[in-house]
C-alpha cells in the first residue's frame, strides 16, 4: 500500500489577471521508504504542490480538483486542526533558503527542541534535548555546536540544522524543497549524502523538488519532470534517464554539464513563459518542442505507457 | 550557434510595450489603491475639497458682493445666521461667509501643496546626498537636520513674525518648507544607504556614472514614492501650521483663509454666538487633513508590495 | 581568436582583508583574509575560469578588477598599465574597457529603468553617439543575446521579464560599448539549470564574435570546463591550481581541487 497517493491534483493562485493554474491533474505515489524527485524549471508548479501536501497554501490559493490520499485518508478534506496533527509529525518540510528560517536570537539546539516540544506535550525539556542530540548526530553535527547561534553556523551546517528539526517528529515524510540552492558543490554533496542516509536509516520516504537535475540524479528513486503545471514524464529513475521520452526531459538532461562527458546542444530557446492563466488547449510544451507538430497544439496530449514503471505525455513517443 | 540560440517571442503577446510605461504604472497602481475604504473616502473628499477650490472663482463673478475679502452685503452689516442669499450666513462685516470658505479651500491647497513639495524637496536631495556620501557630508546634513528638527516651528514662526510683522503667504509657505525637510531626509536617507549597497548601482559605477548620474538618475527614481508618499502627510502639517498662525493673528491679512476666518470669529466675539461661522471653518480644516492622510495610507499599500515585486517565471 | 602570447591582465602579489569594525555586541575587530598573495595572468581573448566555493575570495577578485573596491596590497595591470593608480580620465576610460556582469539577475537591473534606458546607459555615461545611434547599438547588443525582435523590449521593465531575460539584459548592458574585458560574476547562479546553458553560450559567442576576454567566476568546475580554456581554482583566499580546464580535471594536484571533483554530481546513467 502505497504511503501517499496524489490524484489528479489541480491547484490554482486567484490573482489580478486572472485564475493561475499552477497545478494541473497531477498524479503520482510513493511507497514508504522510496523517494521521488519533482524536477521543473521555477514556475513549473512543484513548489506548490510541497504546500498543498503540507497544507500551507497562502490565502489566495484554491484547490480545484482531485485528492492527495496520505496513509489513506484524504487531506483535502481534513479541517485545520485535523492537519496541524499531520503536519510536522507525519510531514515535514525543508522548505526553500530553509537557512533563513532559523530564528537569530536563538539557540539553534533550542530552537529544534521547541519544535519537538509543540508537537508532543508528555515529553519533558530533557529528554527533548536528549532527542536533539540524537538527531545532530544523524545530520552530522558536532554536539558542542549545540548552544551556538544561527550566525555561528556555516550556509551548510544551517540547512542540516534545519533537516534536523524536520526529522525531529520522526514523519513518514520529508518534503526537500530545494534543499541545495545556495550551496556549494562540496557543501551540496554533503547535505545529499546526509539525506540519502536518513532515508535509508529511518525508512523515511522523501520528495525532493529541484529545478536542477543533477541534484535529483544522485538521491530519488522515481522521479517526475513537470512543465507548465502538468506531470510529463514520470517513472523509475533509471528508465527515465536512459530512455527519455519526452521531448522536455530529453532538453533537460541535455542541458545539465558533466565533469567528462561533452554537453548536447540545447534546441533554441523561446523566451516566453507559458501562460497559465489560459493555457494552451494542446500541449503545453509544442512552443518549446522541436519535434512539435501541427496536432500537438490542438489536442491534450495523452499518457504513453513505455513500460509498467515509465510514462510520458506526449504523442510523439509511441 | 546564434541563429540557433537566438530567442524569438512569439506573437502571443498581449499589447506591444507602450512607451509611456509611466501610465502603465499608474493604473497598475491605481488597481490596488481602488481596492482601499481609506483611500476611496480620502480621495472623495479631497475631490470635493477641489471642486470647492476650483468653484472659489465662481461667486464674485456672480455677484461682487460675493468676494470674499471684500464683498459686502449692501444690504447687511452684521453677522446674520444661513439664509438663501447668503447659504452660510455672513461674518461681523456682511461679509458671505460660504464664499470665504470656498476661498480658504484654495488657500488651503495652494499653502499645503507648496509647503508639502518645497520640504519634500529639500529632503529629498538633502537625503539622498547625505546617505550617498561619505562620513562628513553626511555627518553635517544630518546634524543640521537633527537642529532644525527640534526647533518648534510654529514658535519661531511667531517670533519671526512679531520681529518683521505681519507675514506674506508665501513666506509662511517658505518658513514651513525650511522646518519641515529634516523628517523627510531622514527616511529618503535610510532608504539611499540601502540602495547605495544593490548591484544595479554598482553596475552604475561600474559603467563609469559619476556621483551626480548614480544619485538624480538611479537613486532618486527609487526613492520618489516613499518622497511622494512624504509629502502627503506633509500636507496636512502645512495646512494646520498656516492655520494655526492665521488664527493667532500672523497669518497674512489679506488672505481669507480658514485659520483666518476662525481669527475673526474669535476677535469679533463671536465665537458662541455663531455657530454657522464657527463651525464650517474648523470642519474643513479637520477633513481636509484627513483626507490627505487617508490618501497617504492608501498610497503606502500601493507603494509597498510594488516596491518589492518580482514577478514572471522563465 | 586567442593571443597566447599578449597578457590583458595581470594580478601581482594581491592580497585584501576586511576589517570589522569593534561593536558592542561583535567584541573586538574581526579580520577576514579575502585574499592572500594572489597573481595570475589572463591572456587576451581567452575565456578563464576562476573557481571556487563561498569565501574563497572568487567575488573580491572579480570587484578588484573592475575597481569596486581597491585591493591592500600588490598591483592588477590592464595592458601593462597600473589600474590601481587611476584617476579622473584615465579611470573614465577604463570603465569603458573593462565590465561587469552580476550574479543577481533581480538586482542587477534598475527597476525604474526601462531596458532600453538600462542598455543604453553606458553610452550615454562616455557620451558615445547620438539618440539614433545609441538606439541602433541597443539593438545590435539585445540582438546578440538573443533577444530578438529587440524593438519589442525596449520599453519593458524588469519586473515584466523573467530572471533569464533579466540577465541577458544585464550582459547586452555589459556588452554595448564592446569592452575590452568582461568580468562575469555567477552569472547563472540565481537562474534554473536549464537556463544556464544557454547564458553560456551566449558568452562563448560573444567572445568569438567581439574577441572580447572574459574572467568567469563560478563555484561550478563542470560550467567552468564548459566554457573556459584556463581555469584556476582559488581556496581561502589563495590560488591552488591553475592551468587547462581538462588538465585540471583529468589531472588534480590539489586535494580540494580533487575534493570538487569528487562531489560533483554524477550521472550514473
Amino acid at each position: 500500500m502505497a504511503l501517499l497517493t496524489v490524484k489528479n491534483l489541480s491547484v490554482g493562485y486567484h490573482t489580478r489577471k486572472g485564475f493561475l493554474k499552477s497545478v494541473q491533474g497531477v498524479s503520482f505515489t510513493l511507497d514508504q521508504g522510496k523517494s521521488l524527485g519533482l524536477v521543473g524549471e521555477s514556475g513549473c508548479g512543484k513548489t506548490t504542490i510541497g504546500m498543498a501536501l503540507m497544507g500551507l497554501l497562502p490565502d489566495n490559493a484554491a484547490v480545484t480538483g482531485g485528492e492527495i490520499l496520505f496513509e489513506d485518508q484524504d487531506l483535502l478534506k481534513m479541517s485545520k486542526k485535523e492537519i496541524r496533527q499531520v503536519r510536522w509529525k507525519k510531514i515535514a518540510m525543508i522548505f526553500q533558503a530553509a537557512m533563513n528560517a532559523l530564528n537569530p536570537v536563538h539557540r539553534v539546539g533550542e530552537q529544534i527542541a521547541e519544535a519537538i516540544l509543540a508537537h508532543d506535550t508528555d515529553i519533558s525539556e530533557e529528554a527533548a534535548m536528549k532527542q536533539v542530540e540524537g538527531l545532530f548526530d544523524l545530520v552530522g553535527i558536532p554536539l558542542d555546536r549545540m548552544r551556538d547561534y544561527p550566525h555561528h553556523y556555516s550556509g551548510g551546517m544551517k540547512q542540516r540544522a534545519i533537516i534536523a528539526m524536520a526529522l525531529a517528529c520522526h514523519p513518514s515524510l520529508i518534503i526537500a524543497d530545494e534543499p541545495t540552492t545556495a550551496l556549494d558543490v562540496i557543501v551540496q554533496d554533503q547535505i545529499l549524502s546526509a539525506i540519502k542516509d536518513f532515508q535509508n536509516k529511518l525508512n523515511i520516504s522523501v520528495i525532493f523538488i529541484s529545478h536542477d537535475i543533477a541534484v535529483v540524479a544522485d538521491v530519488c528513486d522515481n522521479i517526475g519532470i513537470m512543465f507548465a503545471g502538468q506531470l510529463v514524464e514520470y517513472g523509475r529513475i533509471e528508465d527515465v534517464f536512459d530512455k527519455p521520452m519526452h521531448p522536455y526531459t530529453k532538453s533537460l538532461l541535455a542541458s545539465y554539464l558533466t565533469l567528462d562527458k561533452d554537453a548536447v546542444q540545447p534546441d533554441s530557446y523561446l523566451c516566453k513563459p507559458p501562460d497559465l492563466i489560459n493555457p494552451t488547449p494542446g500541449c503545453r510544451f509544442c512552443e518549446r518542442c522541436s519535434v512539435a507538430e501541427a496536432a500537438c497544439s490542438l489536442m491534450a496530449p495523452e499518457w504513453v505507457e513505455i513500460s509498467s514503471t515509465h510514462k510520458a505525455l506526449c504523442y510523439q513517443c509511441k | 550557434m546564434t541563429e540557433n540560440g537566438s530567442i524569438q517571442i512569439s506573437n502571443g503577446n498581449k499589447k506591444t510595450p507602450k512607451k509611456f510605461p509611466m501610465v502603465e504604472r499608474f493604473l497598475e497602481g491605481w488597481s490596488v489603491y481602488k481596492e482601499n475604504l481609506i483611500g476611496k473616502i480620502g480621495l472623495t473628499l479631497l475631490i470635493i475639497f477641489a471642486l470647492m477650490a476650483l468653484c472659489s472663482f465662481f461667486p464674485p463673478m456672480i455677484d461682487p458682493m460675493y468676494h470674499p475679502m471684500t464683498g459686502v452685503d449692501p444690504l447687511i452689516s452684521h453677522s446674520t445666521s444661513p439664509s438663501w442669499r447668503h447659504w452660510l450666513g455672513t461674518d461681523f462685516i456682511g461679509r458671505d461667509i460660504f464664499c470665504q470658505l470656498l476661498a480658504g479651500a484654495r488657500i488651503a491647497f495652494m499653502v499645503g501643496i507648496s509647503a508639502a513639495f518645497m520640504s519634500i524637496l529639500l529632503g529629498t536631495a538633502i537625503g539622498m546626498i547625505a546617505g550617498y556620501s561619505r562620513k562628513i557630508v553626511d555627518t553635517l546634513l544630518m546634524r543640521l537636520a537633527d537642529m532644525i528638527m527640534v526647533m518648534p516651528t510654529l514658535l519661531v514662526v511667531l517670533i519671526l513674525s512679531s520681529l518683521f510683522g505681519q507675514l506674506n503667504i508665501w513666506t509662511i509657505v517658505l518658513l514651513i518648507a525650511l522646518f519641515r525637510w529634516p523628517g523627510v531626509s531622514r527616511v529618503i536617507r535610510a532608504q539611499t544607504l540601502s540602495l547605495k549597497e544593490r548591484p544595479f548601482i554598482e553596475a552604475a559605477k561600474v559603467a563609469g556614472a559619476s556621483h551626480f548620474r548614480i544619485i538624480f538618475r538611479h537613486i532618486m527614481p527609487n526613492v520618489l514614492p516613499l518622497s511622494l508618499l512624504y509629502m502627503t502627510f506633509r500636507v496636512t502639517s502645512a495646512i494646520i501650521i498656516e492655520a494655526a498662525l492665521a488664527f493667532l493673528g500672523f497669518g497674512d491679512p489679506s488672505t481669507v483663509s480658514w485659520g483666518m476666518m476662525l481669527q475673526w470669529v474669535w476677535k469679533t466675539g463671536h465665537m458662541f454666538q455663531a455657530p454657522y461661522w464657527l463651525l464650517p471653518p474648523g470642519i474643513c480644516i479637520s477633513l481636509l487633513t484627513l483626507s490627505f492622510y487617508m490618501l497617504g495610507r492608501a498610497m503606502e499599500e500601493v507603494l509597498d508590495p510594488r516596491l518589492r515585486k518580482e514577478v514572471a517565471q522563465e | 581568436m586567442k593571443e597566447p602570447n599578449k597578457v590583458i591582465l595581470q594580478l601581482e602579489h594581491i592580497s585584501k582583508t576586511y576589517r570589522t569594525r569593534a561593536s558592542l555586541f561583535k567584541g573586538d575587530p574581526k579580520e577576514v583574509v579575502a585574499l592572500n598573495d594572489v597573481s595570475f595572468n589572463i591572456f587576451k581573448g581567452e575565456i578563464f575560469g576562476l573557481v571556487g566555493e563561498s569565501g574563497s575570495g572568487k567575488t573580491t577578485t572579480g570587484r578588484l578588477i573592475v575597481k569596486l573596491e581597491e585591493p591592500d596590497d600588490g598591483k592588477l595591470l590592464l595592458d601593462g598599465n597600473d589600474i590601481t593608480k587611476f584617476k579622473k580620465k584615465a579611470l573614465k576610460n577604463f570603465r569603458r574597457k573593462v565590465q561587469m556582469i552580476f550574479q543577481d539577475p533581480y538586482q542587477s537591473l534598475n527597476p525604474y529603468l526601462s531596458v532600453y534606458d538600462s542598455v543604453s546607459e553606458p553610452l550615454v555615461v562616455h557620451n558615445v553617439g547620438n539618440s539614433e545611434t545609441r538606439k541602433d547599438m541597443v539593438r545590435e547588443s539585445l540582438n546578440s543575446v538573443g533577444l530578438s525582435p529587440p524593438d519589442d523590449f525596449f520599453y519593458r521593465y524588469p519586473h515584466q521579464m523573467s530572471g533569464g531575460q533579466r540577465q541577458r539584459i544585464a550582459i547586452a548592458r555589459a556588452m554595448v560599448l564592446k569592452p575590452e574585458f568582461v568580468v562575469a560574476d555567477e552569472p547563472t547562479s540565481m537562474l534554473d539549470a536549464s537556463i544556464a546553458i544557454h547564458i553560456f553560450n551566449i558568452l562563448a559567442d560573444l567572445q568569438k564574435k567581439l574577441n572580447v576576454t572574459f574572467l568567469f567566476i563560478t563555484h561550478s568546475l563542470a560550467a567552468a570546463r564548459y566554457l573556459c580554456d584556463r581555469i584556476a581554482v582559488i581556496y581561502k583566499g589563495e590560488l591552488v591550481e591553475i592551468g587547462s580546464a581538462e588538465n585540471i580535471i583529468q589531472n588534480p594536484s590539489h586535494p580540494y581541487t580533487r575534493a570538487l571533483i569528487q562531489a560533483h554530481p554524477k550521472f550514473r546513467y
